[in-house]
């Protein structure tokens, strides 16, 4: 055993006379020992800082853009690699969250315009995208249906862009009417704010069904009416408090305290798995009414308490029959 | 059949209607009427120099409109981009028209075409997906650039209503975008970085400038019709449209937005003031089914296809 000092060369005789090395480049002509995870980690940082520039990270982001989105859009903004890209996760939610049970979904026309109507619960959207799903996936025809998103969400950061790129549109008479005139089917939920951010102690109570407006829009384009009552969505995020002075100035127009948010933080955002049932009812033709009807309040709200009752019986037959809100 | 007056000729617009009219109809069907001569060389268009601004320009133009033997005018004096002399731009723009269609009125102009824009309508997030032309415009107060184009549109309007011998087109395009064009928009795409809001994506239209013409054109053929949408086929994302221009993206929430928006327009490097932020974070897309109806008029090409043009033409090594 030789206890005298051995010389190790800085760099072998082969790369001496060559081209000035980078600091950190492999070593290969001594590679007794592998490398530490230091080095690596440095050596990555500075690969990657020698090919920074603005030009990188733009084409950088475009990269990570593109790899879902297409650069195609259609008329009210749905980008369909968008949709797909995050379809996987919601047919999670659909089929093992929340284990969605349909019934009825036969009544929802198979061509041609129709305006489902559709109870709002759950503090955060998730009805519509069920609904959704449950009519490109179980209809004989998978219907694409657009749900009119409340102005709450379809004008909330983040949010926004989210639900116009999945396929929804911002709810308004104009943009309602538009895609049952071209013969879309639409999904609506008329009790709007005040539903979908309804105290637990009000569950399954409806809300008033706005102003009638989608009435209105259905006797215009003589769309017809399919009732539809989701049950299981209230139990996702049930509302004990509201804190509305803190969601206001944030544009939201409540600000749920559930039991698990903000108790868990992020983890509170994770909606229960309540077990869901969708329930569509005979549709409802109007167009014998013709469009003028429409100009007539009493008649509108008429129709409009008629399809509310219609829901309210559907979620009250299948509260009877529930034994469990986790399981059925 | 009378002349044809353009206005704005040194404008990207104005210089391109110029130069077609006098194409289709001949140097002597066409009168020039700007501050500053036609850019473009035209062997034998009449020019008449004439400030719009000044006081009493509304008799001089109405000597020059009967001299010569206008009957059709296309108002193009616009200001493309916001400016900071806004008073300036508020006396030609607003003032100008006035001058322009009492002038007009005055001698007998039968038809008078007036450059506008989509941004009139005003970008909020209560608009619909898709305006028409019936929908009342809601301008944010305090963006003079817009309140200008109303209020040029509303004393046209006004005029028409009071001279029925005298019919308007208002042309309301939608961002114009394609080789050679130098406005708001080329300006933001001329940038590495560009800042947009956290969290919203709106839809935008971009019009190609052949469009933009041939639009012009079945104005003019058609005669008065009224406000008309003149939009491209369809729409594009505003975050597709900068990644398809290799922009950095840096989101900022809208709080801010608005703040370092009018400081960096009151310093002197933010392409526009603080209320032009609506404009890249809520919807102002109209609806291009009136001219389709009216003129005849739809676009050839998709705002995707004059994004692609102008990133071409402008920027090679993108590979749009």
């Amino acid at each position: 055993m030789s206890t005298r000092p051995r010389v190790v060369p800085l760099r072998s005789r082969a790369t001496r006379s060559r081209r000035p090395r980078a600091l950190l480049e492999p070593v290969t002509t001594r590679s007794e020992r592998p490398e530490g995870p230091l080095v690596s980690l440095a050596r990555l940082a500075q690969t990657a800082a020698q090919g920074l520039s603005w030009a990188n990270l733009a084409r950088l982001q475009r990269a990570v853009y593109f790899a879902w989105h297409s650069d195609e859009v259609d008329e009210f903004g749905s980008d369909r690699r968008f949709t797909e890209t995050l379809l996987p996760l919601f047919e999670f939610l659909y089929t093992v969250w929340w284990r969605v049970e349909t019934a009825g979904i036969e009544h929802v026309p198979a061509e041609g315009p129709g305006l489902v109507v559709v109870n709002h619960s759950g503090v955060l959207p998730y009805d519509g995208l069920m609904v959704k799903l449950a009519l490109r996936q179980e209809h004989p025809a998978r219907r694409d249906c657009r749900m009119l998103a409340l102005d709450m969400f379809a004008l909330l950061p983040v949010l926004a862009p989210l639900l116009a790129k999945s396929g929804s549109v911002r709810a308004n008479p104009e943009n309602g009417e538009r895609l049952l005139t071209k013969g879309e089917l639409v999904g609506v939920f008329p009790e709007g704010v005040k539903g979908v951010g309804k105290a637990f102690r009000d569950r399954y109570k409806l809300a008033r069904f706005g102003r009638g407006g989608f009435v209105r829009i259905a006797l215009r384009t003589g769309a017809p009416i399919v009732p539809c009552a989701v049950v299981g969505a209230e139990e996702i995020h049930p509302m004990l408090a509201n804190l509305d002075w803190i969601g206001r100035p944030l544009g939201f127009p409540y600000f749920p305290i559930t039991p698990t948010f903000p108790a868990l933080g992020p983890l509170g955002l994770v909606p229960l798995p309540s077990k869901w049932s969708i329930d569509f009812a005979d549709p409802m033709d109007l167009s014998s009414y013709g469009p003028e009807a429409a100009e007539d309040p009493i008649l509108v709200n008429r129709l409009s308490e008629e399809v509310r009752s219609i829901i309210q019986r559907m979620i009250d037959g299948r509260l009877a029959r529930r034994r469990s809100v986790w399981f059925g | 059949m009378g002349r044809i007056a353009v206005t704005g000729t040194s404008s990207f617009l104005g210089s391109r209607i110029l130069r077609r009219l006098v194409e289709a109809r001949g140097a002597d069907a066409v009168v020039t009427v700007d501050i500053a001569a036609p850019p473009v060389a035209l062997g034998g268009v009449r020019h008449q120099m004439l400030d719009l601004t000044l006081p009493g320009a509304d008799q001089r133009l109405l000597d020059v409109l009967q001299d010569e033997e206008v009957d059709t005018v296309v108002h193009a004096a616009f200001f493309t981009s916001p400016r900071r002399d806004f008073a300036y731009a508020h006396e030609l723009e607003s003032i100008g028209t006035l001058h322009l269609v009492a002038a007009a009125a005055a001698a007998g102009v039968r038809h008078v075409v007036l450059r506008s824009y989509t941004a009139v309508y005003g970008a909020r997030g209560q608009n619909p997906n898709f305006l028409t032309e019936d929908r009342r415009p809601e301008v944010n107060p305090s963006l003079r650039w817009v309140r200008d184009k109303l209020e040029a549109e509303q004393h046209a309007l006004a005029f028409a209503k009071r001279y029925p011998s005298m019919g308007v087109t208002i042309l309301r395009f939608a961002t114009i975008l394609g080789s050679g064009v130098h406005t708001f928009y080329s300006r933001i795409l001329a940038k590495r970085v560009v800042p947009v809001v956290f969290g919203y994506d709106p839809l935008v239209q971009f019009l190609h400038p052949e469009d933009a013409l041939a639009a012009v054109d079945a104005a003019l053929a058609k005669g008065p019709s009224g406000i008309v949408n003149v939009v491209p086929r369809d729409t594009l994302s505003l975050r597709t449209a900068l990644h398809l221009a290799e922009k950095v993206t840096v989101p900022v929430p809208h709080p801010a937005a608005y703040a370092l928006a009018d400081l960096a327009w009151n310093s002197g490097i933010g392409p526009a003031p603080a209320g032009f932020v609506d404009y890249v974070r809520f919807l102002f897309v109209a609806d291009g089914e009136k001219a389709k109806r009216e003129m005849g008029w739809t676009a050839r090409y998709r705002s995707r296809e004059a994004l692609g043009a102008y990133l071409a033409y402008r920027y090679p090594e993108v590979g749009a």
